[in-house]
C-alpha cells in the first residue's frame, strides 16, 4: 500500500510540474479513478453471473419481471441516445415500441414467419422512421421538438386501430410465444428471459461502443457546443438525427421483445403515457450514463405498478414526484448516486 | 499563399462590421491581428470558419474559395480556431476534448463504431495517438482523464489551443488566447504558441489586445479600426503609426 500510495504523489507533482498549477487534488483523482478499475469490474462481472443465473433461481413471475426490465431497459438505452448524449427530448418513443411489436405480431401472428426473423425486420423499419422523422423534426429544440415527438406518439395507436383487418383493431393480437428448443430443456420463461438477455447484452455492448468512439464523442460535442463541434467537422444535423435513428431502432427491437415476451399486442399497451413513463426513466435512472437505462427499467417495471396498488391516480403522482426529486436533488439520476456511493465505499476501502 | 482575403464586407442590420477589407497570408506566417473592441477581428474569424456570411469579398484558401462552404467543412480544408470566450466540451475528458479535434482524421460512423469493427478500432488508436501527441506537447498529459471544466482559465485555453492543433491544420485562427490569464501564463502560451508553430509549420492569426504579447510573438501586424485595415506591416513600423497609436494604444505608449 506503501509503495502504490508513492506513486500517486508522483502524479500529483508531476501534474503540478507539468501545468504549473497547484491542482494536486488532480492527480490524486486520475489515481483513485485507475484503483477504482477492478471494483467495477468485478461488479460487472457478479452481475453477469448473477443475470445468468436468474431465471434457474427465481420463479416463474420474478423471472418475466427480470425480462420486462431487459426489454426496457433496450427501449432507454436507445432513447438515452438521444435525450442524455444527444441532448434532446423525445416524448415519442412509445410509438417505436409499438411498431417494433406490431411488426413481430404481424409477422409471425399472421404470416407464420419464424418469429426471430421479426427482430431485424423490425430494427431496419423502426431505424428507417427514426432517421426519417429525426432529420427535420431534430432542427427544432426544445418544446417545439417535444410537440413533434409526442404527435407521433399519440398517432400511432389510432393509426393501429383504423387498420384492423391487419392489426387486430382495438381487440389486439395474439402473439405465438417463441418456445424453447427441445434439446435445452427450458421452460418457456427461462428460455425467453435468455433470448431477451443475449439481445439486451449486445444491444448495451453496441452502445458502449458506439460512445467510446469518433461518433459517440462527437455526438456529445454536439450537445454541449454545437458550433464549436462543427467548425472541428461534425456535422450536428447528421449526427444528431443519426442518434435518433438508432434509437428508434432500439425501441423497435425492444417492442419485438415485449411482444414475444407478453404474448399478446393492442393499441392500449402504447399509449402516449408509455412514451412519457419512458422519458421519466431516462432521467430518473441518469441520463448520458450506460448504467441508467437499466435503473429507469427497473423503476418502469415496479415504481408504477406498486403505486397502482396503492390507488388508481398514484403511478402519475409517484412518476411526476420521483422527476421533480431527482431533477432538484439528484441531476445525474439513480447512476449518479450509486457512482458517488460506489465512490464513497472505494475510498473508505482504499484508507481502511 | 496560404490566404487571401480581398473586398470583405460583413453588414449587420445598418452596421457595417467589416468594409472592403484584403488580406493575404504566406504560409507558415505568424500574423497578429490588432484593434480595438468592435474592430471586426472576431467578425474576419467568425467569415473564415463559416459562421458568418460576408455581403461581399472573397476568401481564398490554398486554391480554394471558403464562400458558400457550410461550416463542417471548415476543418476538412485544414483551418481551425479558438474561440474568445471558450468553445469546450465541459462534459467530456480534456482527452476527449481534443480527440473530437482530429475527428477529422477518421471516417467511420454509427455503425462500425457499434460493431467494434477493425477499421474503426485502427481508426480510434490513430485518433488516440495524435490527442496524446498534441497533449504531451501541451503539457496536458497528466490532465488527459480529467473533466474540460473546473480547471484554472490558463489550463482552460491551453487545452482548446490543443484541441485546434488536434486538426492539424494549415492555417490557425487563435481569437484572444491569453485574455484573463496572468503574467506568468501569459509568457508560458507565447512558448506553447511559438512551438506549436515551429512543429506544424501552419500559418497562425492571432487576434489580441495586450500589446507587448503581440509584438514580441508575431512577424507581422494587422491593425483593424470600425471595419476597416489601417495598418499592416512589422511590428516595430506598426506600433509608430500615428493612425494605430490612435485607434488601439491610446496615447503614446
Amino acid at each position: 500500500m506503501r509503495h502504490g500510495n508513492d506513486g500517486r504523489e508522483g502524479t500529483g507533482v508531476n501534474a503540478v510540474a507539468q501545468t504549473g498549477h497547484r491542482r494536486l487534488a488532480v492527480g490524486r483523482m486520475a489515481g483513485d479513478r485507475r484503483r477504482v478499475w477492478p471494483w467495477r469490474r468485478t461488479t460487472l462481472a457478479a452481475l453477469a453471473v448473477a443475470a445468468c443465473a436468474a431465471p434457474f433461481v427465481l420463479e416463474p413471475y420474478r423471472v418475466f419481471q427480470l425480462t420486462m426490465v431487459l426489454v426496457y431497459g433496450i427501449a432507454l438505452l436507445g432513447l438515452n441516445l438521444v435525450v442524455g448524449h444527444g441532448g434532446r427530448v423525445s416524448l415519442g418513443h412509445g410509438a417505436f415500441l409499438a411498431i417494433g411489436a406490431y411488426i413481430a405480431a404481424v409477422m409471425t401472428g399472421r404470416l407464420g414467419v419464424p418469429y426471430p426473423l421479426a427482430l431485424p425486420v423490425a430494427a431496419l423499419v423502426t431505424f428507417g422512421l427514426g432517421l426519417a422523422l429525426g432529420r427535420p423534426a431534430l432542427r427544432l429544440s426544445g418544446p417545439y421538438l417535444a410537440v413533434v415527438t409526442f404527435v407521433i406518439a399519440a398517432v400511432v395507436p389510432p393509426v393501429i386501430k383504423r387498420f384492423g383487418t391487419v392489426t387486430g383493431g382495438s381487440m389486439g393480437l395474439p402473439v405465438p410465444v417463441p418456445s424453447a428448443p427441445s434439446w435445452t430443456g427450458l421452460a418457456e420463461d427461462q428460455w425467453l428471459y435468455l433470448l431477451v438477455l443475449a439481445v439486451a447484452a449486445a444491444a448495451f455492448a453496441a452502445a458502449r461502443n458506439l460512445l467510446e468512439s469518433r461518433a459517440g464523442r462527437a455526438l456529445t460535442a454536439v450537445r454541449e457546443n454545437p458550433h464549436a463541434a462543427e467548425i472541428l467537422g461534425v456535422r450536428p444535423g447528421s449526427h444528431r438525427a443519426l442518434a435518433f435513428g438508432w434509437s428508434a431502432m432500439y425501441a423497435g427491437v425492444a417492442g419485438t421483445l415485449y411482444a414475444w415476451v407478453v404474448g399478446f399486442v393492442s393499441p392500449d399497451s402504447f399509449t402516449v403515457t408509455l412514451s412519457i413513463v419512458l422519458l421519466a426513466a431516462v432521467v430518473i435512472g441518469g441520463p448520458g450514463s450506460l448504467a441508467g437505462p437499466l435503473l429507469g427499467a427497473v423503476f418502469v417495471t415496479f415504481v408504477p405498478a406498486a403505486a397502482q396498488r396503492a390507488g388508481d391516480a398514484l403511478p402519475g403522482i409517484v412518476s411526476g414526484l420521483l422527476i421533480i426529486v431527482v431533477v432538484c436533488f439528484a441531476p445525474t439520476g439513480l447512476a449518479g448516486l450509486l457512482r458517488m456511493a460506489a465512490g464513497g465505499v472505494a475510498r473508505r476501502l482504499g484508507r481502511g | 499563399m496560404t490566404l487571401e482575403i480581398g473586398g470583405l464586407t460583413v453588414r449587420f442590420g445598418g452596421v457595417t462590421a467589416l468594409s472592403e477589407v484584403d488580406l493575404t497570408v504566406r504560409p507558415g506566417e505568424l500574423v497578429g491581428l490588432i484593434g480595438p473592441n468592435g474592430a471586426g477581428k472576431t467578425t474576419l474569424f467568425d467569415c473564415l470558419t463559416r459562421r458568418r456570411d460576408p455581403v461581399a469579398g472573397r476568401m481564398l484558401f490554398e486554391t480554394g474559395e471558403l464562400g458558400g462552404l457550410p461550416p463542417y467543412e471548415v476543418a476538412g480544408r485544414g483551418i481551425a480556431r479558438t474561440f474568445q470566450h471558450l468553445g469546450l466540451f465541459p462534459g467530456l475528458s480534456v482527452r476527449e476534448n481534443v480527440m473530437v479535434g482530429a475527428h477529422r482524421h477518421g471516417r467511420s460512423g454509427f455503425g462500425a463504431a457499434a460493431l467494434r469493427l477493425a477499421r474503426s478500432r485502427r481508426e480510434e488508436r490513430e485518433i488516440h495517438r495524435i490527442a496524446d501527441e498534441v497533449l504531451e506537447r501541451m503539457g496536458l498529459l497528466p490532465l488527459a482523464d480529467h473533466p474540460a471544466a473546473h480547471l484554472p482559465h490558463g489550463t482552460l485555453k491551453r487545452i482548446e489551443i490543443a484541441r485546434a492543433l488536434a486538426v492539424r491544420p494549415r492555417l490557425l485562427l487563435l481569437d484572444e488566447p491569453i485574455s484573463g490569464l496572468g503574467q506568468d501564463e501569459v509568457a508560458e502560451i507565447a512558448r506553447l504558441i511559438r512551438d506549436a508553430h515551429f512543429v506544424s509549420g501552419a500559418a497562425i492569426i492571432v487576434v489580441e489586445h495586450h500589446m507587448e504579447f503581440v509584438m514580441g510573438l508575431c512577424g507581422r501586424i494587422v491593425c483593424l479600426d470600425s471595419g476597416r485595415k489601417i495598418a499592416d506591416g512589422p511590428p516595430d513600423r506598426v506600433s509608430r503609426d500615428p493612425a494605430v497609436i490612435d485607434a488601439c494604444l491610446g496615447v503614446a505608449p
